[in-house]
């Protein structure tokens, strides 16, 4: 027994307490069955092993009446079987590592902003502070295009991002788990901002020379939270179709969508997206339990679509001098925090154990019925959870997130440092954070990922995953060599 | 006027691979300081016969590019003015901020534009350079210049797609069209940061990191002098800091001289007045002579003087190397009068230039370079052609850091050039290696223009065979 100080002794009382309670509560099925399996015991024992072949040999036992017992109890696992969903399996997965010639020094990013924006002072002073709060760190990458004074973003270009990031990461893919081109089934590509005709897909078809019935969905406009409607709706068609594959990529091409004029709250994303992507092989093949790394357990989404203010928070549009950037409102994290909310109290239930739920019924039925005064109980997610992927927007979706959930700094750190060397990648933000935890030896066998992203819309997603596998360091992937310098601090302000 | 054969196509940055620690700064030494009215720009030409040049967006040579610049901070920063307090001279802030890359087009053949004297295959097309303007924040002290030499094939039939928006052409479509010519890397930076030796030797590690090499010269950033010499705060007003270009009209012409008529003519001299005589005495004692020869004629008694500037790292002890960031230059001054140049041979002039340079000690360069320190405050005025100037080179040593920058393993340099700018109306003239090899040179001369255009023509000079290219002005034979 440790020995306690006195005055930390009240406090040391309450957290056994608490954790009594929550053992209590969270078993209180198997502790139930466990009580009922004791008394019968002692029952059996207190007859005596005659009393009980007696009671035995006088319950009379139609040999008809035992078959259909049999066939009821066989038939009721087949439905059970049958109706089961099918467990969604992610064998692995792969995140582009851009070329180091695209690296984009917070000096370079101003000496451009500085030389285009030549008669707007203001709005490189305003670039300068965002940067310097933004979390961002020196390794940053900008597709080629956007090394160019001015840039160049042709469409021409902007294929060619697609193709090097998308590519990447498919090739990437097919490496790590040995994938065939051909044995992919469900082809699912998001990406917000870029969408040519062929489509993504298409190009990913082509390439690869893909099976002509297979089944290819491309899905555009939905922001950074796009990543978890495309794992949604693999889910789903992973459900319908028995024994497939699913490939899912994630990305977001920077080249047609840098902004070119000078209005500040359009400048705004220039300074935070940078290039990335990912591609993720889900399946539903028994044979996958084996070397899939995680198990998808929940997916919720959440749109806030309907209320004015939400929709117009993130909203493309064009400015006085008619060019096209994405304008961001005073109020988005007001927008995220609602959103949020109203995400947590879908997913709550599904995912937080019994004791949280009661503490919070009970808090809910003692506002209500007793004292309006007492304070909502917020869950404590950390219970349900060992891993946070917060889609890293910014570092204050990211602070505002922690406040919210009261997350520790190490919860947070997989999404900060993601921030700092990536940048804002957008939907493929999440997949950079997974292998951040497991770059860094954390994930093990059983535990529970929460992922968790916004996007335009205004909407809120999160899947949860468990882990099926621990995962053995050195792992493969963008973190590779830097995985050692991290976690690094990261200064409020980096003067520039 | 020549037609304009060269077109701008895009302007990008290159940063290195690894960023660079903040913080770091770099003081310009007093030489450093007072060369700061002149610009330095090297052109390397290469075949490219075994196409290993790209499209300079993802290639290998980009991404060498990248991996070489980490180790040399100092030119991807940019040039600030230190603290009043500390004494308002230049530095080199080490931002990380990136060096500036030019692409452009040429549209003719390697061969044509290197072999040919006719007018309008001037070099100073192929340069692409802007001042230093006040605020020196954003801008690249260092300049990497990409030109594809293309030859535009007008026998075959013009694709409606191919689209000139604005000098920027589509590569892609261009690839199909045009039949490639070779390449052409250029350097060029601000005299301050960079003497030629330094210059060469950063294209040369490029080289090396893209074949994969070790680095041969690595980058050298400590100073010449300990800081602790007094700078005496100057009462002189702030120095200006922008330099316009000269106004005068001078042009280039490069003279290759191949190696059997040196060695002859070497030959000669060694047997009459001096022993050791090098090409380089030889070559300057012949181009002096026959410059002087063009300019108003003096009276006698007066001298005709020349100006060496030399390389200075072997010179002192303990020796600088090689990749050393800086200037390490010495200029020093030989006369002759009037009438000893009318009179003698030119074997006697070479033998006057090769004892000035074995001459030379290091308390001489020690205390230039002290004068160079105190005077940092002042502007910087020209070196290079106030007076006739003549540019020594190391022999070997040159030879192998101009032609082994080697980017494929069997393909050298077809040609390097290299060009002063603001060089004043006396003159330049730079005695270089050769692709040839051996006892061959290459004299890049930079004159004024009728100047130049008559010693084009000179007999003296035309008797050793000379092959005349990239002139600035008209050659007739």
């Amino acid at each position: 027994m440790p020995s306690i100080m006195p005055n930390s002794s009240n406090s040391s009382k309450n957290k056994y307490l608490k954790l009594f309670y929550q053992y209590f509560v969270n078993h209180i099925i198997t502790l139930t069955i466990l009580t009922i399996m004791i008394c019968f015991l002692i029952e059996l024992l207190r007859l005596g092993p005659i009393e009980i072949l007696n009671i035995f040999n006088s319950l009379k036992f139609d040999q008809i009446q035992i078959l259909c017992s049999c066939f009821l109890i066989i038939f009721i696992s087949t439905i059970y079987f049958m109706l089961k969903p099918n467990t969604i399996y992610l064998v692995d997965y792969a995140c582009f590592k851009p070329p180091i010639t695209c690296r984009v020094p917070f000096a370079t990013f101003m000496e451009h902003s500085r030389l285009i924006l030549k008669n707007n002072p203001k709005s490189v002073e305003f670039q300068m502070r965002i940067l310097e709060r933004s979390g961002l760190g020196e390794e940053t990458c900008l597709p080629p295009a956007i090394h160019y004074i001015p840039p160049n973003p042709t469409m021409e270009e902007a294929r060619r991002e697609a193709e090097l990031v998308i590519f990447s990461s498919m090739d990437s893919l097919f490496t790590k788990t040995g994938l065939k081109p051909k044995d992919i089934d469900i082809l699912i590509v998001n990406c917000s901002l870029f969408s040519p005709t062929p489509s993504l897909s298409a190009m990913v078809i082509n390439k690869y020379k893909l099976r002509s019935n297979i089944k290819s969905f491309n899905l555009s406009g939905m922001g950074c939270s796009a990543g978890l409607i495309s794992i949604d709706l693999a889910r789903d068609l992973l459900q319908v179709y028995p024994n497939s594959n699913a490939v899912v990529v994630s990305t977001e091409i920077i080249t047609p969508n840098y902004y070119q004029g000078k209005e500040r709250a359009m400048l705004l994303p220039n300074c935070l997206f940078r290039m990335g992507g990912a591609a993720i092989l889900l399946s539903n093949k028994k044979a996958e339990h084996k070397r899939a790394k995680y198990r998808l357990i929940q997916v919720v989404r959440t749109h806030k679509g309907g209320d004015d203010k939400a929709y117009r928070c993130v909203y493309e549009e064009e400015d006085r001098e008619g060019k096209v950037g994405i304008s961001l409102q005073k109020d988005l994290m007001a927008i995220a925090g609602e959103a949020l909310k109203s995400n947590i109290t879908t997913i709550g239930p599904l995912v937080l154990p019994a004791s949280e739920q009661l503490l919070f019924l009970l808090t809910l039925i003692g506002k209500k019925i007793f004292n309006p005064k007492w304070k909502p109980y917020i869950p404590d997610f950390k219970q349900a959870f060992e891993h946070f992927c917060i889609h890293a927007g910014g570092r204050a979706v990211i602070d505002e997130l922690q406040k919210n959930l009261q997350l520790s700094s190490e919860h947070v750190e997989a999404s900060r440092m993601t921030l700092h060397r990536f940048g804002n990648t957008s939907s493929s933000s999440l997949w950079y954070e997974l292998n951040y935890i497991e770059s860094k030896g954390r994930m093990k066998r059983g535990d529970r990922v929460w992922q968790i992203a916004f996007g335009s819309g205004f909407k809120c997603n999160s899947a949860v995953w468990k882990c099926n596998r621990s995962i053995d360091t050195p792992v493969d992937g963008p973190w590779e060599d830097c995985i050692d310098r991290y976690p690094v601090h990261i200064p409020e302000i980096v003067k520039l | 006027m020549s037609e304009n054969k060269v077109t701008l196509e895009s302007k990008l940055t290159v940063v290195s691979s690894r960023p660079v620690k903040s913080g770091k700064t770099h003081k310009l030494s007093g030489v450093d300081h007072a060369m700061g009215y002149h610009t330095l720009h090297l052109i390397f030409y290469y075949k490219n016969e075994e196409k290993w040049f790209g499209s300079f967006e993802l290639d290998p040579l980009r991404e060498s590019l990248s991996e070489v610049l980490s180790i040399y901070p100092t030119v991807t920063g940019r040039l600030a003015r230190e603290k009043e307090e500390d004494g308002g001279d230049w530095e080199v802030r080490c931002n990380d901020a990136g060096v500036r890359v030019i692409k452009a087009n040429v549209d003719c053949t390697i061969d044509e534009w290197l072999s040919s004297s006719a007018f309008g295959f001037d070099e100073t097309q192929l340069i692409a350079w802007d001042d230093m303007p006040h605020d020196t924040s954003t801008w690249s002290p260092f300049r990497i210049q990409i030109l594809q030499i293309y030859h535009f094939n007008s026998t075959i039939p013009l694709d409606n797609s191919v689209v000139f928006t604005h000098h920027r052409i589509r590569t892609n479509q261009i690839n199909k069209q045009f039949q490639e010519g070779g390449l052409a890397i250029g350097l060029s930076c601000s005299h301050m940061l960079s003497d030629l030796t330094f210059a060469s030797s950063f294209l040369k590690s490029w080289s090396q990191t893209h074949r994969h090499y070790p680095i041969s010269h690595p980058p050298f950033f400590n100073p010449i002098t300990p800081n602790n010499i007094n700078n005496v705060p100057n009462s002189s007003s702030k120095p200006q800091t922008i330099i316009t270009s000269s106004t005068n009209n001078i042009v280039t012409a490069t003279f290759k001289f191949p190696s059997s008529i040196i060695k002859q003519c070497l030959s000669k001299i060694q047997n009459t007045t001096c022993s050791n005589a090098t090409p380089f005495d030889f070559l300057s004692a012949l181009f002096w002579t026959r410059v002087t020869h063009l300019k108003p004629s003096k009276v006698h008694n007066q001298n005709h003087s020349l100006s060496i500037c030399r390389d200075f790292r072997k010179l002192v002890k303990p020796s600088l190397p090689i990749g050393y960031f800086g200037n390490a230059l010495h200029f020093s001054n030989l006369s002759i009068k009037v009438q000893d140049m009318e009179n003698g041979q030119l074997e006697d002039m070479a033998n006057l230039i090769h004892k000035h340079l074995k001459e030379v000690t290091e308390e001489e360069i020690r205390s230039s370079i002290e004068s160079f320190e105190t005077r940092k405050e002042s502007t910087p005025k020209c070196m290079y052609g106030s007076e006739l100037t003549c540019v020594y080179m190391e022999e070997e040593e040159s030879a192998s850091l101009l032609y082994e920058s080697m980017f494929s393993n069997s393909e050298k340099p077809a040609h390097v050039s290299c060009r002063i700018g603001n060089v004043d109306s006396e003159g330049l003239i730079m005695v270089m290696p050769s692709s040839e090899g051996g006892f061959a040179r290459t004299v890049i001369v930079m004159l004024q223009e009728e100047e130049l255009g008559k010693l084009c023509n000179d007999q003296e000079i035309l008797k050793l065979e000379p092959t005349i290219i990239l002139a600035g002005c008209l050659v007739q034979h």
